[in-house]
């Protein structure tokens, strides 16, 4: 299903249908997803169509592009740097691509959404939450609903840290696909309270396919400049 | 011998002007002159995201005008020119002025404030001396909010500044509540737990800070629950209208109903209640 597809096309999996079809002259998008069904009529000479995954912060709809999983509480050693796997949802991108340019028709997936606050009402932010338990090898995933996120913590701190969340901003965020959807991140503890976040723009495999990003596709400029965990670790 | 003293010192016409006092008149104006700019671009930047474009020009100019006219005042004595005149003058002028335009000027500085202390900002839902709406636009002189009916209302500066704030969206979240009555003879336990399964299906519906739903008060009609919910503060409306149904719902799924008011009335005396169907009355 992830892929590129050219002119007319069915891709089905499960409950989620794709497919491109001409009709009296027009092409046609067509998706279902469960319940969910978005159509569009594409006015073009020959669609070229990317569905790959997507920062998952978009749904139901766009309020932040920040993304929030808890874990099982890790206690890390000071000096220590460890890596683990955690799962992260997926959302599907569809894209329409021309020789000029690339925009986004759709985004959907077949999971549900949950929200939450990290910080205070007042100063904190909105975060998509995920909630994942910790891998210390690549865990199975169903393909169009989980990713596998390798995660590596370093504890620069001179004491004993427990982490139980972790916060990214998804701007930064790069997904790469294969026989799974997966990303690289990393966390860097600078105290009790405080960790920076970033990601790699490097698969955990290789031979992966990287992902076209929202943003990349919505064409706003952002700096890769990671995110500063401010309100705490667990 | 050629002595420079005496040239600078030399008076020029008869007014007593000497290139001296020429050169301090056009060093202090030059000086003032780069102040007023460099003043300018500096509230120029500084304003680049609170102002629009035509406004922020005006108030730019208004700066740099300002400091360039100080200027010229402070320096106009090298030239032996009285001021004193000049200050009556101005200062008569001054006063007139200022009595005519005492609440433009109080507008203006109240806009300042609101710009630079931002207690709301353009898109927020405020209420304002008694106005509630979303504000449309923030002006110099004045603030444009657009009420929820679609309504156009201009408020000076001075009236948002001195009134009681609320800003509805300033927060990333915020918390609304509901008061839901069920039967006596139904479960309140599993009343809790539907409402807290329901909400937890909720996307907008923060898992922090957790919802919280208990029985409040035991009321005339039924038993009273009251819900809380974090919401994101642009969200919440929409998480309130649309959660307040689900609820509504699952509780009749499960057999909890919503107390209709009831009264038990006693007789003194036993009477007879005589019941008949409806197709013995035909």
């Amino acid at each position: 299903m992830f892929g590129r597809y050219r002119g007319t096309f069915r891709s089905e999996s499960g409950e989620i249908l794709i497919e491109v079809e001409e009709g009296d002259g027009l092409l046609t998008y067509r998706r279902r997803c469960g319940e969910d069904k978005f159509e569009r009529i594409l006015v073009t000479r020959m669609a070229e169509v990317i569905i790959n995954p997507v920062e998952p912060v978009n749904l139901p709809k766009d309020i932040t592009n920040f993304l929030m999983i808890e874990f099982p509480p890790l206690m890390i050693e000071p000096g220590v740097s460890s890596t683990v796997y955690l799962k992260f949802p997926v959302e599907f991108g569809v894209f329409v691509e021309s020789a000029r340019d690339i925009e986004v028709a759709d985004i959907f997936a077949p999971t549900t959404q949950k929200y939450t606050l990290y910080g205070t009402p007042t100063r904190g932010l909105i975060a998509r939450w995920y909630g994942s338990e910790v891998y210390s090898e690549i865990p199975e995933v169903d393909l169009y609903r989980e990713g596998v996120m390798e995660f590596t913590i370093t504890n620069t701190y001179r004491e004993w840290v427990e982490v139980s969340r972790v916060v990214f901003e998804s701007v930064d965020m790069k997904i790469y696909y294969g026989d799974f959807v997966a990303s690289t991140a990393t966390m860097r503890i600078l105290g009790p309270n405080l960790a920076e976040t970033d990601f790699i723009d490097a698969p955990p495999r290789p031979g992966m396919v990287k992902s076209i990003e929202l943003y990349t596709a919505r064409k706003i400029s952002a700096l890769n400049r990671g995110y500063l965990m401010e309100w705490g670790l667990s | 011998m050629f002595n420079v003293t005496a040239i600078l010192e030399m008076p020029l016409g008869a007014g007593g002007i000497t290139i001296w006092s020429l050169l301090y008149f056009t060093l202090i104006l030059v000086i003032g002159v780069l102040i007023a700019r460099l003043v300018s671009i500096n509230v120029r930047r500084a304003l680049m995201d609170r102002l629009p474009v035509n406004e922020r020009e005006l108030l730019t100019k208004l700066v740099y005008y300002g400091i360039a006219i100080v200027a010229l005042l402070a320096a106009l004595p090298q030239l032996n020119v009285d001021l004193s005149g000049l200050l009556v003058a101005g200062g008569i002028a001054g006063i007139v002025i200022g009595f005519a335009s005492q609440s433009v000027i109080s507008n203006l500085i109240s806009g300042l404030f609101l710009m630079f202390e931002r207690p709301i900002r353009i898109g927020d839902n405020i209420n304002v001396s008694d106005v509630t709406g979303s504000v449309e636009d923030i002006r110099i002189l004045s603030t444009v909010i657009k009420t929820f009916d679609g309504i156009y209302i201009r408020i000076p500066n001075e009236k948002v500044f001195t009134s009681n704030i609320t800003n509805y969206v300033h927060n990333v979240a915020r918390r609304f509540s509901y008061q839901i009555g069920i039967r006596y003879q139904d479960d309140a336990d599993l009343a809790i737990r539907i409402a807290k399964d329901v909400i937890e299906k909720h996307p907008f519906a923060l898992r922090n800070p957790s919802p919280s739903v208990f029985v409040d008060n035991l009321g005339d009609n039924g038993v009273n629950l009251t819900v809380f919910i974090w919401a994101p503060a642009r969200n919440w409306w929409e998480v309130r209208t649309d959660l307040l149904w689900k609820i509504k719902r699952a509780f009749e799924e499960n057999g909890i109903q919503i107390p209709f008011p009831q009264r038990t009335v006693w007789f003194p005396e036993r009477i007879e209640v005589e019941q008949r169907s409806a197709v013995e009355e035909k």
